[in-house]
């Protein structure tokens, strides 16, 4: 490994030793607010490390760092995007867990939490520099294990109601074992691949495939074999099972990371893969992701038609995104394809985080009212997770209602918002590969989604509230949270009013 | 500038509204007042560009690169079409504030932002020139009008306001699909990504794809417009719709749709709108008559205001896809007499639901005697509604049949029926909600609390019917401002047109005087 090479993965490195360095400072002295700290300092220091190696990179724009990972510009925008999730994602948190008293209560241990989110982050930046079947596979192994263990936090990290415990262990078992079982179907594939091609870096598999044309039925299998392995992590119909009751059972936060993050590595991941081992031309594995991404807007949206459950809600509309994301995807190996993937995974990530945001904010802010017990709450009006809470939510805190409302018409793809040009993005992408019934598809699944997410703008902006006679409080949220909230709504505005500023970064990759 | 000022004027007037509120109540209701008559003060101004012969056929515009990426720019131009529905929208919106002057109690800064959006939004989609951006604003009105019937509109609110925005986004998403695949198709004939109006207007399109786009377009405007099987979100909408949005709706959202197919539709796609004129007319009787005989049959009087514009926008749409100018110009005219006419007919609904608490007709009867100056209004309107002889309407629909009917006979006899059939309904709604006994149910003392319109609501609806018998005894100034718009939208049809007959038959005048060449050569 040359000087050139290590400094290209300092990214990794800086994450690898952040880590480190945390379990260390937990080990000598706990503290939630120093975690939080460090875990910010860590992010921020993996951002400049990120910077720094895009400045640094030769003029070919690639480095081969041993036959494992390879650095280039977009695999650096990826770690950009991911670590600035994992920011957003960590302040989330901080909230989560001190409104359910991480700071005071015996036999919480919070800071871990912060650990965990490291992990994910290194294995989400390792599976976006991936060019080897064995780091494809350890870093999506990375990301799970340390998700299966987020998503149970609220068993073991904090004084969480009974209620959220047990949703929360459903959600990190459900994960375990539809996870495992997708990782053996995908390591299976990379047998198969192996045993076709005799390599285990893409280049090889990429040269396999040439000598084999479209009749490799061993590799063409394993590949098929991989990409179901990737649908389950993308949920895409009808590898989706998990996706309501994992996201609904997850601590909130953990809920925004999930939907986020791990979608978002995998995205790029097959991104790289597609490109560089020419899947596109296997028609297989192209009839397969159009088949998924039309039912998975069609099945994501009418299921989500039927949820009075926010975080089931946007679960299901995350299945549908990722559908339209896909027929983006779709057009192959054009330039234009992969700045229409990037631009609407950006638009993707930016306003899931902000509406999951959103909802945690809400929640934490409910905690200390809404009854304990193991029970589900009867009534739907005190859940905070609950469409209902939300009634009146603008009359009452209209700055957070507001916010909200723009990431709920960005998730709609309405104009002035990033949701909109990545939409257009999708729209223009399909033109050009001439999908006609994937795009009617998309058009069709865009109405149904604006009906779920016009009731809940709508029930925020219901104004049976003045007649009542106790007028529910307004929602107070922390300073932090707040600041949050608002600059992501910010940079959805500015990218959806100024898309050009986020396309010229895009094209510069 | 003066265009995009008027928009900013609008949108800020908007904020400013909203949080001016906050610190002094009714203090939004004239901000709004001002940011309107700055809005016109500054459309007078544009007048000035109306110098004719000049090779510019823009009055004004703007254009600065807004994408670069796609070809996209900020492109803002109004022509005479274009000032006439400005013109429209920025009185109709002044008047639907002065009427509703003191209904709005609840969060009325907040419906004062949302009031001057929609204006906003509209005003840039009169003057939009680029596809991405006429797609930008045509979708930016939408979301304020969305929360003006959710919030402030009657009982069925939520319902009616859901409904309205998934008609028009689903639809106006295939429009969007069909602008991309026209950029599309243009770039790979011209090596140039624009959407640029101008540019566009040159494409070269394949036939079948040409069909498609233009159905494309065709959709989405015939849900705004609206046109018979797309047109179930309007009584709903209308209905629920606070007066104010009610105005807005029916006065200017929906003329947004016939600007559409005159502004893009024609002249983008010449061929396949001739290939497709004689469907469109069809529809455009259907929903004439359709529109008639539903208007007839409603009880709430609210609903036979808004069916009866399901029926005049017929006309509209008769009168586009006759292609000829007498027609069209008929069309442009039924745009702006509509406007005013219905709007006034919505505010008197909505007055009369002021002070009754019910829109049911058949607990009206005999207000005649009771509100005497509001019902000599609603019988002005009313009569001007049926399309009587010396008003706007009249007007307008005489030149729609005259001009379609030398296209095609039968259905321009079908539509006519559509004239009786407005008799019919005006006449009904009076006769059962001013003439007859009263069947109100009501005490006798809440029936002395009825008070007649007050001055500032009699002026606004004098205004409006001034400026309804001037359309009808000097409808020229309109006619010539709009001509020379209608005449380069219709000049690649006709073109087209007379290619295919060998101008042989049916309008030979119209195709020797506006022959290709002269539009191409006119494009700055």
């Amino acid at each position: 490994m040359t000087r050139e090479e290590l400094f290209a993965i300092l990214p990794l490195l800086v994450l690898t030793a952040g880590i480190v360095l945390l379990m260390l400072q937990v080990s000598f002295r706990r503290g939630h607010r120093a975690a939080l700290v460090t875990t910010v300092a860590i992010l921020a220091a993996t951002l400049w490390a990120c910077f720094s190696v895009g400045t640094a990179l030769p003029a070919s724009g690639i480095l081969a760092v041993t036959s494992l990972f390879s650095i280039d510009h977009t695999a650096l925008f990826f770690c950009v995007l991911m670590v600035m999730a994992a920011l957003a994602v960590a302040i989330l948190a901080f909230h989560h867990l001190e409104s359910r008293g991480a700071s005071h209560a015996a036999g919480s241990f919070p800071e871990e939490f912060y650990i965990l989110l490291l992990l994910v982050i290194l294995g989400a930046c390792c599976l976006v520099c991936a060019s080897h079947f064995a780091s494809l596979f350890l870093s999506l192994e990375l990301m799970g294990l340390a998700l299966y263990p987020l998503l149970g936090f609220a068993v073991i990290g904090d004084e969480s109601p009974q209620r959220d415990q047990l949703l929360s262990l459903e959600s990190a078992m459900k994960y375990l074992l539809l996870s495992a079982l997708s990782t053996a179907l995908s390591l299976f594939g990379i047998a198969l691949v192996f045993a076709a091609s005799g390599a285990l870096d893409f280049s090889a598999a990429a040269a396999a495939l040439r000598e084999a044309g479209p009749n490799g039925g061993i590799l063409t299998g394993g590949l098929t074999l991989l990409l179901i392995g990737v649908a389950f992590k993308l949920s895409l119909v009808p590898f989706h099972i998990w996706t309501p009751d994992v996201y609904q059972g997850a601590p909130t936060p953990v809920t925004a990371l999930i939907a986020t993050v791990s979608k978002g590595a995998v995205v790029a991941l097959i991104l790289r893969f597609f490109t560089q081992v020419d899947l596109f031309s296997l028609p297989i594995l192209s009839t397969m992701l159009a088949v998924m991404a039309a039912a998975s807007m069609l099945v994501g949206n009418l299921l989500a038609l039927q949820q009075g459950n926010v975080k089931r809600l946007l679960a299901y509309s995350s299945i549908a995104h990722v559908g339209y994301l896909i027929v983006a995807f779709l057009i192959g190996a054009s330039a234009f394809g992969q700045e229409a993937v990037i631009y609407y995974l950006v638009a993707y990530v930016l306003t899931t985080t902000g509406a999951f945001a959103v909802a945690s904010l809400v929640a934490d802010a409910a905690q200390p009212s809404i009854p304990g017990g193991p029970q589900p709450i009867g009534n739907a009006g005190e859940d905070p997770f609950q469409v209902e809470f939300y009634r009146g939510l603008f009359w009452r805190s209209p700055g957070l209602a507001c916010c909200f409302g723009l990431m709920l018409l960005s998730l709609a793809g309405i104009p002035l918002t990033i949701g909109f040009i990545g939409k257009f993005y999708v729209f223009a992408a399909g033109v050009q590969g001439q999908m006609w019934l994937l795009l009617a598809t998309v058009v069709i699944g865009s109405a149904l989604g604006l009906y779920y997410y016009l009731r809940l703008l709508l029930v925020m902006l219901q104004r049976d509230a003045e007649s009542r006679d106790v007028q529910p409080a307004a929602i107070q949220v922390a300073v932090s949270g707040q600041l949050l909230v608002v600059s992501l709504t910010a940079i959805l505005l500015l990218f959806g009013i100024f898309p050009q500023l986020l396309i010229n970064w895009i094209n510069a990759l | 500038m003066t265009l995009a000022a008027i928009i900013a004027v609008l949108f800020f007037g908007g904020i400013v509204a909203w949080l001016a509120e906050r610190f002094r109540p009714g203090a939004s209701r004239w901000l709004t007042l001002a940011s309107l008559v700055v809005g016109l003060v500054l459309l007078v101004q544009l007048w000035g560009g109306a110098t004719p012969g000049t090779a510019h056929q823009w009055w004004h515009s703007l254009e600065v690169a807004w994408i670069p990426r796609f070809g996209i720019s900020f492109f803002l131009a109004v022509d005479g079409l274009g000032f006439l529905m400005l013109a429209l929208t920025l009185l109709m919106g002044l008047f639907g504030l002065v009427i509703t002057w003191s209904d709005i109690r609840f969060r009325r800064g907040f419906f004062y932002f949302n009031y001057l959006w929609t204006l906003a939004g509209v005003v840039g989609v009169f003057t939009a020139l680029d596809l991405f951006l006429f797609f930008f604003f045509w979708e930016v009105m939408l979301i304020p009008m969305l929360m003006l019937i959710a919030v402030w509109g009657h009982e069925e609110r939520i319902f009616a306001a859901i409904k309205f925005f998934i008609f028009t986004q689903a639809s106006s998403l295939l429009m969007l699909i069909a602008i991309v695949a026209l950029v599309y198709i243009h770039f790979n004939a011209s090596g140039q990504v624009t959407f640029n109006y101008q540019d566009l207007l040159g494409a070269q399109l394949p036939s079948t794809s040409a069909w498609w786009l233009m159905l494309g377009f065709f959709i989405a405007f015939a849900v705004k417009l609206p046109a018979v099987p797309l047109h179930t979100w309007l009584p709903d909408a209308h209905t629920q719709a606070p007066t104010a949005g009610s105005i807005l709706l029916a006065a200017i959202l929906l003329k947004t749709g016939a600007y559409g197919l005159l502004r893009f539709t024609l002249p983008l796609f010449p061929e396949a709108s001739v290939q497709f004129a004689p469907v469109a007319m069809a529809i455009g009787a259907i929903s004439v008559v359709y529109g008639a005989i539903l208007a007839f049959a409603q009880r709430d009087m609210k609903r036979l205001v808004a069916y009866s514009s399901v029926s005049h926008m017929g006309f509209v749409l008769l009168g586009l896809y006759a292609l000829n100018t007498v027609a069209i110009q008929g069309a442009v005219m039924q745009m702006v007499a509509h406007g005013l006419s219905t709007a006034a007919l919505f505010a008197i609904v909505g007055a009369l639901q002021h002070r009754l608490h019910t829109r049911n007709m058949e607990q009206m009867g005999g207000l005649w005697t009771e509100l005497p100056r509001l019902s000599a209004i609603a019988l002005f309107f009313a009569v001007a509604s049926l399309g009587l002889p010396g008003l706007g309407n009249f007007v307008a629909e005489f030149l729609v049949l005259l001009g379609s009917f030398g296209v095609d006979h039968w259905t321009t006899a079908f539509a006519a029926l559509g004239m009786v059939g407005a008799a019919l309904y005006a006449l009904a709604m009076m006769q059962r909600a001013f003439f007859g006994e009263s069947r109100r149910t009501t005490s006798a003392a809440d029936q002395k609390a009825l008070i007649d319109l007050n001055l500032r609501e009699t002026l606004a609806m004098l205004v409006l019917a001034v400026f309804l018998v001037f359309l009808g005894l000097r409808p020229q100034p309109v006619f010539d401002t709009a001509a020379p718009a209608i005449a380069r939208s219709l000049a690649p049809v006709t073109a087209r047109e007379a290619a295919v007959t060998n101008s042989s038959t049916t309008r030979p005048a119209t195709a020797a005087n506006w022959p290709a060449a002269k539009h191409k050569g006119e494009t700055p």
